[in-house]
């Protein structure tokens, strides 16, 4: 019997195994082993302090381009309001997270993968239109025209870019020129904020920013449809700086320029594009302190072309997906604790449903409202039992009062400034109810004592489960890999075949030392 | 603490081996309606002519309430029970009766009302295993024989059999105390002692996890006492596996001042303290009924003669 459990064991352990490296390895498609050089794992941090008002944080997310391919989104949003918004303009895509009243610090994480390749462009020798504004398509009257930090219809701008190119009608000799200027004449120094083209032109010194509008500014002045692109540039480790350059459109499509580094009609495979339009990356209201990075880690999963994962589906429901995945956990926790370790609980999964509770207020505030809760539902369930109420309506007094207790305590919580408490309401109000009714019972049939003991050991178990769904990398590992639900199953089994002596049985039966002790140990054993 | 090697060398049996090799792999789930239930228990008793207290009337509707005054209005004692109601809850014992009501065995005195409370909450699942509908009964109040009465404080002492494919492997004498507040139960503070098989004299005893060898309330040790009716007990316990059919059980016994040995219940479960009140593990007993072969096994004498064999390891 003991075989068969094992080997199941031992088959799921397999399995999952199997699936798991496979996933790594193929990604269930036919990808190329070079390509897994170009994957990477990035999470945008943004640790955020409200000042007591309305906040609100918009940044840029990556998209899918000929050039990079983003996958595995994961967001944290710590509890905040979030949503995405296409804007049919510019293409971008913007995340907006939200909350109608922050005081407190916050931590948002997003985190994608992305696989990156170079490319290298030819600038087609078209001929430039006299009339550009009539000639391109009326979405690109913002690649074209002057702004306030592109000036392109700048008098010195215009005056510069005749020197630079003189009668040149032809495109790509037009672009070579415009690039050897800049990138000849303006030097680099890194800048606090950047400067507009026509400063950047003055002054002849700029940072990456300034130097990708004025290379702007001349080439819409020169009649070609310009735009700012922003991103970043891969390297493992922890970034803070973004990079911008410039896309020009030439012969139909958008061919890459960073006259800071150096890439003429070229992107190496390390830039990652994030955002296009003279923005900045994250915008940010009603926030007193605002601090961003990026940590960049290699990526091991390739892109999977998968419509049946679990990333395809709708960002809102992910979340609930993640809590899904961790109730194996937590049962996982409890069948050992109960079955090694020997630790009582009132109820098998209670523990489980606290800790998912606990994750929605904090632990000490979930812990302090367990106790309270079940302190004064036991006096009043004891007061009632004194009336001889029958015992169904005695449960339903209890949840009724439970809830009274739930209503208050968001009440007087909210008032004293802890508005986490306001998550109370989805506490399970029938889980405590019955934690309630074991509790009294037990106290009446086994004493103070017990009761406590187990209560205690409720608690425990909740907050030992609680732990370890916390675990971030857990989380994100569970979710990337659901085959691990196998895994969890096969140690399960293992556990249900565990026939050892329980850790609490050892301290129970301590007394038996002592005839270990008294006699010699014989020579034959119990055989 | 001791070592878990220690305890493998005594012998003794764990929660989980007793569950995964005894209890989950003996008892058919089926059958445990005969032993949880009290009231099924007494009907198979009775069917195979094995001795338990008498019945008095039971009460399965709420409407049955109303004639609960007639049933109890001519009687000074009866014992109260939850047909379903687990490791001793929900009883209660009445001793007297006077003009203000009945008087329990710890004085206290119950009113009808009282009566009829305690007994709708027996009726609403209150102490019932799962809580489940429960039906409450009235049974024979025993009294307790002279010669345990030394060694009983203010309850009725109880000798569990604990059974083996219908073999007697270990048993013990439950004794209550003034903790445990007149119950012969373990958990809440009774004495337990073993009791050397063959010959039904005590051993040591043991109390809230620690051996003891003297009644914490009576002072009287506990060593040493001869069980009334011993092979009367052995052999009844062993013929009650035909009855039920269940291969771990522990049978209850108590012994009444004119009745003898009655059976007061089955267990599907029997805990593990019986070994530290023996002072030594199952394992090596339960091996050895293993190692037995089936004829050895086939009636009860045969089991009642290997049980002899067993208690020597």
């Amino acid at each position: 019997m003991n075989r068969t459990a094992y080997l199941i064991a031992a088959l799921l352990f397999v399995t999952a195994g199997f699936l798991i490296s496979n996933k790594v390895r193929t990604g269930g498609g036919d990808t190329a082993i070079e390509v897994s050089r170009n994957l990477w794992r990035v999470t945008v941090v943004m640790n955020i302090k409200g000042e007591g008002a309305r906040a609100k944080v918009r940044m840029t997310l990556p998209k899918d381009s000929p050039r990079q391919t983003i996958y595995n989104e994961h967001f944290e949003n710590d509890e905040m309001t979030f949503y995405i918004r296409e804007r049919p303009v510019s293409g971008n895509r913007i995340g907006f997270w939200r909350s109608e009243f922050l005081d407190g610090s916050k931590t948002l994480e997003y985190t994608f993968s992305a696989q990156l390749r170079g490319r290298t462009f030819a600038v087609a020798p078209e001929i430039v239109p006299w009339q550009p504004a009539q000639f391109y398509p009326p979405e690109f009257k913002t690649w074209i025209e002057s702004s306030k930090l592109i000036q392109s219809d700048n008098t010195l701008v215009r005056r510069q870019l005749k020197t630079i190119i003189g009668r040149e009608r032809r495109a790509d000799r037009i672009m070579q020129k415009i690039y050897d200027f800049v990138r000849g004449e303006v030097k680099y120094k890194s800048e606090k904020g950047s400067k507009s083209a026509a400063q950047t032109l003055e002054k002849l010194v700029a940072d990456c920013g300034g130097q990708a509008r004025l290379f702007a500014a001349f080439s819409r002045a020169a009649g070609i449809p310009s735009r700012i692109v922003g991103g970043l540039i891969i390297q493992g480790g922890v970034k803070r700086i973004t990079h911008v350059w410039v896309e020009n459109y030439i012969g139909g499509e958008w061919i890459p320029f960073d006259v800071v580094n150096g890439h003429y009609a070229t992107l190496p495979d390390d830039y990652l594009e994030m955002y296009r339009g003279d923005y900045a990356l994250v915008k940010h209201i009603g926030l007193q302190k605002f601090d961003s990075f990026f940590m960049i880690g290699t990526e091991h999963i390739p892109p999977v072309d998968n419509p049946w994962s679990l990333y395809a589906l709708p960002v809102h429901f992910q979340s609930m997906v993640k809590i899904i995945l961790l109730i194996p956990v937590g049962a996982l926790v409890v069948a050992f604790v109960r079955s090694v370790i020997g630790i009582p609980t009132f109820g098998t999964f209670t523990p489980v449903l606290l800790a998912i509770a606990f994750r929605e207020i904090s632990l000490w505030l979930g812990l302090g409202c367990v106790g309270m809760i079940v302190f004064f539902g036991w006096i009043f369930r004891s007061l009632l039992d004194r009336l001889k109420i029958l015992v169904i309506p005695r449960l339903a007094m209890v949840v009724t009062m439970v809830t009274m207790m739930v209503l208050g305590i968001m009440i007087v919580g909210f008032h004293a400034g802890i508005h986490n408490i306001l998550y109370i309401s989805l506490f399970p109000f029938v889980i405590m109810t019955w934690l309630i009714e074991r509790f009294s019972v037990t106290e009446i049939e086994d004493g103070v004592p017990t009761a406590i003991r187990t209560l205690f050991g409720t608690t425990l178990i909740a907050v030992a489960a609680y732990y370890l769904m916390e675990e971030h990398q857990l989380r994100a590992y569970l979710f990337a890999f659901p085959e691990f639900l196998l895994v969890i199953m096969g140690l399960l089994l293992l556990i249900g075949r565990y026939t050892g002596l329980r850790l609490t049985e050892l301290w129970r039966f301590r007394e038996m030392n002592r005839l270990n002790n008294e006699e010699r140990p014989k020579a034959e054993g119990p055989e | 603490m001791i070592g878990p090697a220690g305890l493998r060398r005594l012998g003794l049996l764990g929660m989980n081996r007793r569950n995964s090799r005894y209890t989950l792999a003996h008892n058919p789930r089926r059958l445990y309606p005969l032993v949880d239930n009290k009231l099924l228990t007494k009907e198979i008793l009775q069917k195979h002519g094995l001795p338990s207290p008498e019945l008095y009337f039971q009460i399965q509707n709420y409407y049955e309430l109303r004639f609960l005054g007639p049933r109890i209005e001519h009687l000074n004692e009866f014992v109260l029970k939850p047909a379903r109601g687990a490791e001793g809850r929900g009883i209660v014992v009445v001793a007297d009766r006077n003009e203000k009501g009945w008087v329990k065995a710890s004085g206290e005195i119950l009113s009808r009302a009282d009566i009829e409370y305690h007994v709708s909450n027996i009726l609403a699942g209150l102490y019932s295993l799962g809580g489940t509908d429960d039906v409450a009964f009235a049974e024979y109040r025993i009294m307790c024989h002279t010669r345990l009465a030394s060694l009983a404080y203010r309850g009725v002492p109880d000798i569990r059999v604990v059974l083996y494919q219908g073999v007697p492997v270990m048993c013990m004498l439950r004794l209550p105390t003034r903790e445990s507040d007149g119950r012969a139960n373990l958990h809440q503070g009774a004495v337990g002692a073993g009791i050397e098989m063959r010959r039904g004299v005590t051993l040591a005893g043991v109390h809230h996890n620690r051996f003891v060898d003297r009644h914490p309330d009576l002072g009287a040790p506990i060593a040493g006492m001869s069980i009334p009716f011993w092979d009367d007990i052995l052999k009844t316990a062993t013929q009650a596996y035909e009855a039920f059919g269940l291969g771990y059980m522990g049978v209850d016994f108590v012994i009444d001042q004119l009745l003898g040995p009655l059976i007061l219940e089955l267990n599907a479960r029997p805990g593990l303290n019986i070994q530290l009140a023996n002072r030594t593990g199952l394992i090596p007993r339960l091996e050895a009924v293993d190692r037995a072969g089936k004829t050895e096994r086939s009636t009860w004498a045969k089991r009642l003669e290997l049980s002899r064999v067993v208690a020597g390891r």
